[in-house]
Parts: structure tokens; C-alpha cells; sequence
């Protein structure tokens, strides 16, 4: 990894890629609302940070749950910290709680009696664009909806690659007769209709996280293969591979030294707009209830809540515009790193 | 004086380049030459030398927007082709002055017939044509480059025509509008050598039919013995010597143009035998000195004095006539001495 | 010297041209077609032709980067046509390739360290400091000198890669080389020092060559014998001197009578061939030539093949009415 950073083609890309303003800004703020997600729970959660009491302090954040008798409450489920912060600040003891900047987690419900949710957003209760139809706060499950997009996008991206990669590679290197078979079959494959699948395994079990990244992946897979075959096609036509052939090279010893690293780096460019199907796929499949299990926090759910009650617009405005701005973050990215691997396309002649 | 009446082309002092991060490169440095009318120059230099870009500067065709002319003029029909406009210029492309390229194929569009491409030529520069004017001047201007068929041929793509044909359709687009300047850009380079001997021909009858002026680029000294009149040697961006086709291959008096023509294998030559080469690399154009560029590899005796004198760091030598129409590097540590 | 290194015989590489929903083999690319030549231990045999005559893929079948269709090919008295990868490792080191384009053929990733080490490596050839210092040898060995150990093919100019290239094919002491083109992409005043290294090296290291060149002139300064290919097939051989002397195919008259000579004075008396090369699918029958030749013959005559004579001693030349001009006298002789 150290020598791929030092070859002066690949440092020339990295600072093409920074001297697109937009492009690199776009990674950054990108990077910096990732490293928000998968922190959330240190911002965004039911879960004090600190609770001083009788003079201990307890860090609740991570770890096992304290229940209400750990704080002398009469209750022996998880406290709820809200509670105990208004009750001590009324009391005026010694005892305190910091909670985080939202003070809800994604799944919890905050019922007011006598009032049907959804409620408007409200900076006093820290609800700061307000709760869904069941009381959760919308901020808390766009957040910890996005983390689960992240890690889908990962999983998707890993994945899709791993198996479009490796495919296409032996397809694209060893040819023949194996390049043939392989080729229609991938043909057949794709042919299958993906939502009929999804919709059946959707109605013999609920899918979760695995099964749905699965199911997706099995029906994406197919198009990285076809641009690694080719990558590889053209790498192993040219001389640097015979002249390591005459050498006496093996198979692996070409593959992985010569024509994965050559072929790669043109892949590396279809990451972004990766992430972004991947994104776009997952909400929507859960825009069709066909996607993740109740009630994990989801950005499709979220979708279909707001368009179902637009009464309440703070929804679907604010999972819309989260969605809007992720995606034209990817797509900035997506084309800056195009620019930066390949310049001459950007040059015009009079 | 009188030039304008006997040249067709007359560069001044052309100086261009490119803008790059680093600075301005600069590519082309105060090149100037004459085109005769109806005869050959010959633009011979080796690789990144600035051949190509001093063509493309003459059809102002210079990559947008890194590549531009700094300073000089191109003097065509009494216009400065520096200072025209971008729509003036078009209307000089093509119906005074025609390019071939070095590869054909970047030349013509791969998803347009033959006759299409040709009629979109005669289109540009006659807008009162009509379609089966255009069709038919196309098969006219293809039987005049010698392509056998042409009624057939208008019809097919460019990747059903071999190297050397597709090189004909270029040199007939460039020449659909008689053009009374014909720039060709190493135009058999990609081409074997019978088949250049072919193109090279008609290239030669073309000029004598109609009277074109024609200025040849190419690295090959061959080429240039045979097709050119006068001729310019470039060396790192510099006119290195310049004269008619006789004083450049029978007393040349630059070290580079000797250099140059000692090592080229000769078929005379018996063989297995060790040739004659010029000693060293050309200097990256981003440091280049201000003296004579040649002087590091040039194997004068005297050489040390010169590259650490003051002189070679500052003072960019001219160029003397030392005949008439033969002009050299006028600097004694890269001319031919004893 | 007379000991034959390389003997191969009537080789024939055929390339089958797929096309349609089922891919059946519809056509043949006939690459090489029938193509025997022998090398002698220590000579440079230069081979010319137009492109697409099929002389890279004569060389990379030699080298056994393709596999030949039919025919033998002895190195060393044993024929390796047949040889599957494991049977070809130890042959690997004894016969090596320099290619036409130097930026094509080294690994734009690899430093040239890494590039000129691979041959060790792959080879099980000493440890990590012997190997160093084997490649700061070659790197001098070729010119360049061991600071150009840890840049990137790239950075170097044309001639400077070419040198790489050639210390790769050196570096596990091979007894054939296989030259593809190696100085066509280059400048003359650097395509004369790319010659005189080859030339150094083979008096060195006592190399054999198989030259591949389309310009004739290149080919005669470093040849001590000469193959002219014309569509798959030998049409020409003989010693240097003796080809420009007395070339007898009109083709190999008219591949001479091209080359663009560097004297403004030279008078030109060309033998201009009609048309273009045909294409090696499906080529026309017989004698490949007699359509484009100066010598007009009748549609029947052109579909007889030549027969390949040795004219003179070491003199071959592909004997048809169409191909040679005073046919009648040579077959009177023969
Ligand atoms: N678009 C560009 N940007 C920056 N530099 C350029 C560009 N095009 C050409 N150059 C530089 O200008 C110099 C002259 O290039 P030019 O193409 O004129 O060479 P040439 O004499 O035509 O060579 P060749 O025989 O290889 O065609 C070269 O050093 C090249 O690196
Ligand atoms: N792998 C292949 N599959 C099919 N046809 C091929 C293949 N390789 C080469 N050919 C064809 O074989 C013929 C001979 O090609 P080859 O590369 O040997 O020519 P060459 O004499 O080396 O030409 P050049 O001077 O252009 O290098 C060409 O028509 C080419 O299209
Ligand atoms: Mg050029
Ligand atoms: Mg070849």
C-alpha cells in the first residue's frame, strides 16, 4: 500500500483530485458527516454521557445498560436518563446527568399525553425536526439511518467488487471456453427479475441486514464483471504481460502483479457512483416495504412516512434534502475522481 | 522586401507554448521561416523538438486553453493569422490552408461515411451546395487522390479503408477546397514504406497539378531528401540551420544537422559496423538554457569554455547567413570546425 | 559458428476468427503461414516486412507467447512447439523478447528495480542483496547508471526505456533474443545507440538475434542475414550484402527501391507496387504476391503457388512467373 502512494502516477491523481475545490470539499464534508454517523451515539441517543451520582460517575454511552434501580429508581428496565436529569435539576441535589446534543435514540417513542404525533419540530423538547407519526425523532433515525447506509454501501461496494473483480478477471485472463460459458450464464443471471426475488424473500422471511445485502449484491454483481473482463482483456494483451510470460511467469504471479493492479485502477473510479446505487437501492427498497425490518431507522421508511403524511412536511423535507445532499456529495466526488484518472477527455481543442 | 510575393507562408519570429502549472513552457522559441510559392519546406526535427506544434500554431489549432502563440506573426495573403478572429480562421482552414495529420484515423470520424465526412468539407466553405453537389465533388475529390472505386468507397466507413487509403481521404478532405497551402504532419509515419512511397508520389503529382505550396514535418531525413526544396532544422524548440535541400545534405554547418545525418543507418554501409551517434539526450524543455541548446552534446573541443561562460546562460545566439538562403546558428561551439 | 541454434519448419500460426450468435470458427487469420528459418549461433537474423505480415507473430511464436498451429520449432535440437508452461521454464531463460514499444512493454506500477528483478525472482536466482546488486549490473551494463534504479518506467525518454527493456532480456543471460521493432519508435540519433548497444551485447555475451524490422536500412546495418516476409510467408532470404546486391523477388525489389534515401541527389527509379496488402484472412490463393506485382500475369497463373529454391547457396527466393523476372531462365536452370 505504501508503494502504490509513492508511484508518481497515482500522486499526480491524488493532487488532481485536491485541486478540484469542489470535488475534495465534497470528500471532506462527506468523511466528516460518516465519522458523525458512526459516532452517533455520542450526539444522537437516549443514552446519557456522564450521570454523576452519589458521587460515582457513570458513562453509560457504550457498554451494559444500567438499569433504573442502579440510580434509585423503582424501575428495573434501562433508565430513562430525560427522567432522571429533570428529576435530580428539580430536586436540586448533587446528583447530575449530561445528555447528549439529542437526547432520543432512533427507536424511541416520546408520547405527550393527549397529543397525537407527529409533532413539529421543537428546539426546547431538542426535537430539531420534530418526530414522526410515532413519536421517534426524525433527526435521530436520519442519522442513525445514514449509518446504516454506510455500512450497506460498504458491504455493497466490498462485495461487488470482491465477486465483479475476481469473475471478471479469470473470465477476462484465462478466456476461452471458461470466458464463453461464463459470459452467458452472467446473461441468464441478469435476467432474472430482481424485485420478483426480493418480494419473495420477502414474504417466506424478513429480511435483515445480511440477507438484504445478499440478495442485493447477487443481482448487482453482474455489471463490474463485464468492465474488470475487459479491464483485464486489454492488461493481458499488452507487452508488459508477454514480457513477463517470457520470463517464465506463472498465472498468479501475472495476475496479481501485473494485470489486477492495471486494471483496478480504472475500476476505482466507479466506487462513488457505487455507493450511490447502493444508497439509492436500499431506500428504495425500503421505501417499498420491502426492505429492512421494523423498526430499524431507515431513510426509505422515512421517505414513505412523509409522502403518506404530508401534513407533517418537516419529514419528508428534511429525509429528502439529507438524501439530496449525500447523493450530489457522491456525485461531486464521483466526478472529480473521473477528472483526476483520466485529464485528456477535459481538454478541448479551438 | 519582396517576400510576400514569392512566399506563400512567411512565420516571424514565432514563439508558442503551453501553460502549465509550473509556468509557461514554451515550446516553439522565435522560429521563423518562408514557404515558397508552389514549392516544399521541410520541417525535420526529432521527437519534442516542435514540429507539430508549429503547425498547429499555423492553423491556430493549438490545444484550448494551455496551448497558446505567445508572440510572432504567420503572414498569409497579406493577413496576420495571429490576429484573426476565431471565425476568420475558419473560413482560412481548409480553403487556404490544408492539414494532414500523422494518424488518420484521429482525423476522420469513425461513425460517418466517407462521403459524408468529405461533403461536410464542401459544405463549410460553399453554404449555397446541395447535397448531391457535395456527393458527387466527394467521388471527384477521391478519384483525384487515386483511391480506386470511389463511387463504392463514399459509401463505407473509415475502418473498412487501410492505413493507406484512409491516409488519401485525409489528404482528399484536406485538399476538397484547393488549398493553396498544404501542411502535412508526418503524413506516412504511420504508413510502411511502400505504401509512403505512394502517398509521397501523389502527394508530389498533387502539388505539381495545382500548384500548392507544401510544407513537409517529419523526422526522417529520407523523406525530406527527396520531397523538399528548402529545408528547416529544428533542434529543442530552435531553428538549428536552415537552406535550401542542397546546402542542408551536402554543407551543413551545424553539429546537429551532421550529427544527425551521420546516424542514419546507410544502406551502402557493409554492415555490423558501429554507427555514428550525437552523445546525450535532449534537454527537457522546462530547463532549457538561454545559449545555443545543442552545445552540451555538440563535441566541440572546446566546449567547457563555452558552457561555463557567461554567454551560454545568457545570450541566446542569432542566426547568420553563411550563404545566400543558408542561414545557421550563430554560435561557433555548435558549427562545423577543422 | 555453424552450429544451429534455432531450426524452425514450416510453421504455421492461424488465428480462427469467431463471429455470429454461436461462435463457430467462420475464418482464419493466417498469420504465419509456412515459415521456415534457421539461426546460427552467435548471427543476427533481421526479418522485414509490412506490417501485418505477421513477423511479431513469428517471434512471439518462437517465444512461445503463441501457440503455433502447426509446425517445429527446434531450439537447441529439441522442439518445443509442443511444450506446455512447465517444459518451457527452464527454455524461458535461454530465449527472451524486446518489444517495439518500450512504454508498452514495462509495468507503468513497477520501479525499474522492480521491473529488472523480476526475472531473478521468478527464477529463485539469490537473495534480496544479490539480486540488488545483479540489477545495478545490468543497469550499468545497458547505460543508465543505478540512480534510474527507483523511478518509474515513465520518467524516462524513449531511448532510455528501450534500454530497460533491454536489460530485462539480458538479465538471465539468454542465447536468443527476439527483437521486435526495438528501435522503430525512436529517434534516429537514439535509434543508433539502441543499435550499437545490441551490437556490444552480442559480441559480449556471444547473443543470437532475430531481428524484426520493417526498415530495411535498420536491418542491414545490424543483420548478417536477411529474411523478407510478405503476408505470412518467407519470400526472401540471404546474406546482407547479397540481397541489396541481387534481390531476385520483385518484391523485395520494391521494399528496396522505397526506402527514402538521404541524398537529395539520388535518382529515384521506384518499382511501384499496385494497391495495398491484402488481408491474411482468407488470403487469395496461391501466390500471395502476384496480384500487387509489376510482372502481370493471367488470373490462372497468379493461383499457383510458388516454389521455394535456393538459388545460390544460403540464396532463398519464392520461384513464380509473377514474383520473379527472368523466371523462365531460373526454372531452365534448376
Ligand atoms: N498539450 C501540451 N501541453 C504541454 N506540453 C505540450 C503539449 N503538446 C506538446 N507539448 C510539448 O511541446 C513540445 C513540442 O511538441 P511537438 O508535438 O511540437 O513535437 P514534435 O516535434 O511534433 O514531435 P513528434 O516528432 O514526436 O511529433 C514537446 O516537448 C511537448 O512535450
Ligand atoms: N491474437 C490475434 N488474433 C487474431 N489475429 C491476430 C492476432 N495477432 C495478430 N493477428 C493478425 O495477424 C496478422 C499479423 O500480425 P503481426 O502483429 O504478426 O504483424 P507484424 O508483421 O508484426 O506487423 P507490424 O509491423 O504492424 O508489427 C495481422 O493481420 C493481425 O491482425
Ligand atoms: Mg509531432
Ligand atoms: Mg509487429
Amino acid at each position: 500500500m505504501l508503494k502504490f502512494k509513492l508511484n508518481p502516477l497515482t500522486r499526480k491523481k491524488l493532487e488532481r483530485f485536491r485541486s478540484n475545490r469542489r470535488g475534495f470539499i465534497s470528500l471532506i464534508v462527506f468523511c466528516v458527516l460518516s465519522i458523525l454517523a458512526l459516532g452517533a451515539e455520542l450526539w444522537v441517543s437516549n443514552r446519557a454521557l456522564i450521570v454523576s451520582y452519589e458521587g460515582e460517575l457513570y458513562f453509560p454511552t457504550y457498554g451494559d445498560q444500567y438499569s433504573g434501580t442502579d440510580f434509585g429508581e423503582d424501575y428495573s428496565f434501562e433508565a430513562n436518563y430525560r427522567d432522571l436529569a429533570q428529576k435530580w435539576e428539580e430536586e436540586g441535589s448533587e446528583n447530575w446527568v449530561l445528555l447528549p446534543l439529542v437526547p432520543y435514540g432512533p427507536n424511541e417513542s416520546d408520547f405527550k399525553d393527549g397529543l397525537y404525533p407527529p409533532f413539529k419540530p421543537s428546539f426546547a423538547e431538542s426535537h430539531f425536526l420534530g418526530t414522526d407519526k410515532t413519536a421517534r425523532d426524525v433527526l435521530a433515525r436520519l442519522v442513525y439511518g445514514f449509518r446504516i447506509v454506510l455500512y450497506f454501501s460498504a458491504g455493497y461496494v466490498s462485495l461487488v467488487y470482491l465477486i465483479g473483480v475476481g469473475i471478471g478477471c479469470s473470465m477476462g485472463y484465462f478466456g476461452g471456453k471458461f470466458d464463453l460459458i461464463g459470459q452467458r450464464l452472467i446473461e441468464i443471471w441478469s435476467n432474472i427479475p430482481f424485485l420478483y426475488v426480493v418480494i419473495i424473500v420477502a414474504s417466506v422471511t424478513t429480511p435483515d441486514f445480511w440477507k438484504l445485502l445478499l440478495i442485493v449484491v447477487a443481482f448487482s454483481w453482474t455489471g463490474m464483471t463485464f468492465y474488470m473482463r475487459s479491464g483485464a482483456y486489454k492488461e493481458k494483451a499488452r507487452d508488459y504481460v508477454a514480457a513477463a510470460e517470457a520470463l517464465g511467469a506463472g498465472n498468479a504471479r501475472i495476475i496479481f502483479k501485473h494485470v489486477l493492479p492495471n486494471s483496478l485502477s480504472t475500476l476505482v473510479t466507479f466506487i462513488p457512483f457505487t455507493v450511490a446505487a447502493a444508497i439509492t437501492g436500499l431506500t428504495a427498497l425500503d421505501f417499498l416495504n420491502f426492505g429492512l425490518p421494523v423498526p430499524t431507522p431507515s431513510w426509505g421508511e422515512l421517505l414513505k412516512q412523509g409522502t403518506t403524511n404530508l401534513h407533517a412536511p418537516w419529514i419528508v423535507l428534511s429525509t429528502f434534502s439529507a438524501m439530496v445532499t449525500i447523493l450530489l456529495l457522491v456525485t461531486f466526488i464521483g466526478e472529480a475522481v473521473r477528472e483526476a484518472f483520466d485529464p485528456k477527455k477535459f481538454t478541448l481543442y479551438q | 522586401m519582396d517576400t510576400a510575393e514569392i512566399s506563400a507562408l512567411s512565420v516571424r519570429n514565432l514563439r508558442a507554448g503551453f501553460a502549465t502549472k509550473d509556468g509557461v513552457i514554451v515550446a516553439v522559441d522565435d522560429v521563423s521561416f518562408d514557404v515558397p510559392k508552389g514549392k516544399t519546406l521541410g520541417l525535420v526535427g526529432e521527437s519534442g523538438c516542435g514540429k507539430s506544434v508549429t503547425a498547429l500554431s499555423i492553423m491556430r489549432l493549438l490545444p484550448n486553453p494551455t496551448g497558446r502563440i505567445i508572440s510572432g506573426t504567420i503572414e498569409h495573403h497579406g493577413n496576420n493569422l495571429v490576429d484573426l478572429s476565431i471565425d476568420e480562421m475558419r473560413k482560412v482552414r481548409g480553403a487556404q490552408i490544408g492539414m494532414v495529420f500523422q494518424e488518420p484515423m484521429t482525423a476522420l470520424n469513425p461513425v460517418h461515411r466517407i462521403g459524408q465526412q468529405l461533403s461536410e468539407c464542401f459544405f463549410l466553405h460553399f453554404p449555397n451546395i446541395t447535397k448531391k453537389e457535395a456527393w458527387d465533388r466527394s467521388i471527384e475529390a477521391l478519384k483525384r487522390v487515386g483511391i480506386p472505386a470511389p463511387e463504392t468507397r463514399v459509401t463505407e466507413y473509415p475502418h473498412q479503408l487501410s492505413g493507406g487509403m484512409r491516409q488519401r481521404v485525409v489528404i482528399a478532405m484536406a485538399l476538397a477546397c484547393d488549398p493553396g497551402v498544404l501542411i502535412c504532419d508526418e503524413p506516412t509515419t504511420a504508413l510502411d514504406v511502400t505504401i509512403q512511397a505512394q502517398i509521397l508520389d501523389l502527394i508530389g503529382q498533387l502539388q505539381a497539378d495545382l500548384g500548392m505550396s507544401v510544407v513537409m514535418i517529419t523526422h526522417d531525413l529520407g523523406v525530406i531528401a527527396e520531397t523538399c526544396d528548402e529545408v528547416v532544422v529544428m533542434y529543442a524548440g530552435r531553428v538549428a540551420e536552415k537552406g535550401t535541400v542542397f546546402d542542408i545534405f551536402e554543407k551543413p554547418q551545424h553539429l546537429y544537422t551532421t550529427g544527425l545525418l551521420s546516424s542514419i543507418p546507410k544502406l551502402e554501409s557493409p554492415g555490423k559496423e558501429r554507427l555514428s551517434t550525437i552523445p546525450g539526450m535532449v534537454p527537457s524543455l522546462a530547463d532549457m538554457p538561454m545559449g545555443a541548446r545543442f552545445a552540451p552534446r555538440s563535441g566541440h573541443p572546446k566546449i567547457g569554455e563555452y558552457l561555463e561562460s557567461a554567454a551560454f546562460k545568457e545570450e541566446r545566439p542569432e542566426l547568420a547567413e553563411v550563404a545566400p538562403g543558408h542561414w545557421v546558428e550563430d554560435c561557433e561551439y555548435v558549427r562545423v570546425f577543422g | 559458428m555453424s552450429e544451429k541454434l534455432l531450426d524452425v519448419k514450416d510453421l504455421k500460426v492461424h488465428f480462427p476468427l469467431r463471429s455470429g450468435l454461436f461462435s463457430r470458427t467462420v475464418k482464419h487469420c493466417k498469420a504465419v503461414d509456412g515459415v521456415s528459418l534457421s539461426l546460427k549461433k552467435g548471427e543476427t537474423f533481421g526479418l522485414v516486412g509490412e506490417s501485418g505480415c505477421g513477423k511479431s507473430t513469428l517471434g512471439k511464436t518462437i517465444c512461445r507467447l503463441i501457440q503455433p498451429t502447426a509446425g517445429e520449432i527446434h531450439f537447441q535440437g529439441a522442439n518445443i512447439a509442443g511444450y506446455d508452461r512447465k517444459q518451457m521454464r527452464p527454455i524461458r531463460r535461454d530465449v527472451q523478447m524486446v518489444f517495439q514499444d518500450p512504454a508498452e512493454s514495462l509495468n507503468a506500477r513497477h520501479t525499474v528495480r522492480e521491473i529488472l528483478e523480476e526475472p531473478f525472482i521468478i527464477h529463485g536466482i539469490g537473495d534480496a542483496s544479490a539480486r540488488r546488486k545483479k540489477v545495478d549490473a545490468l543497469l550499468d551494463r545497458v547505460g543508465l547508471g543505478k540512480q534510474a534504479a527507483g523511478k518509474y518506467s515513465f520518467e524516462f525518454s524513449g531511448g532510455q526505456r528501450q534500454r530497460i527493456g533491454i536489460a530485462r532480456a539480458i538479465a538471465l543471460e539468454p542465447k536468443l533474443i527476439i527483437c521486435d521493432e526495438p528501435v522503430s519508435a525512436l529517434d534516429v540519433s537514439v535509434q543508433s545507440q539502441i543499435l550499437n548497444l545490441l551490437m556490444e551485447l552480442q559480441k559480449d555475451m556471444g547473443l543470437t538475434y532475430l531481428f524484426i524490422a520493417h526498415d530495411l536500412a535498420v536491418v542491414k546495418v545490424i543483420s548478417d542475414r536477411i529474411g523478407v516476409m510478405y503476408l505470412g510467408k518467407m519470400v526472401e532470404v540471404a546474406d546482407g550484402a547479397e540481397i541489396f546486391k541481387n534481390p531476385i523477388h520483385e518484391y523485395t525489389k520494391a521494399l528496396i527501391s522505397a526506402i527514402p534515401v538521404p541524398n537529395p541527389r539520388a535518382e529515384k527509379n521506384r518499382v511501384m507496387l499496385r494497391g495495398d496488402v491484402p488481408s491474411p484472412i482468407d488470403p487469395p490463393p496461391g501466390c500471395a504476391f502476384a496480384r500487387r506485382s509489376p510482372i502481370k500475369v493471367s488470373e490462372e497463373i497468379a493461383s499457383q503457388p510458388g516454389d521455394y529454391v535456393e538459388v545460390s547457396p544460403g540464396h532463398w527466393v519464392e520461384m513464380h512467373p509473377a514474383t520473379v523476372a527472368d523466371y523462365d531462365s531460373y526454372a531452365a536452370s534448376s
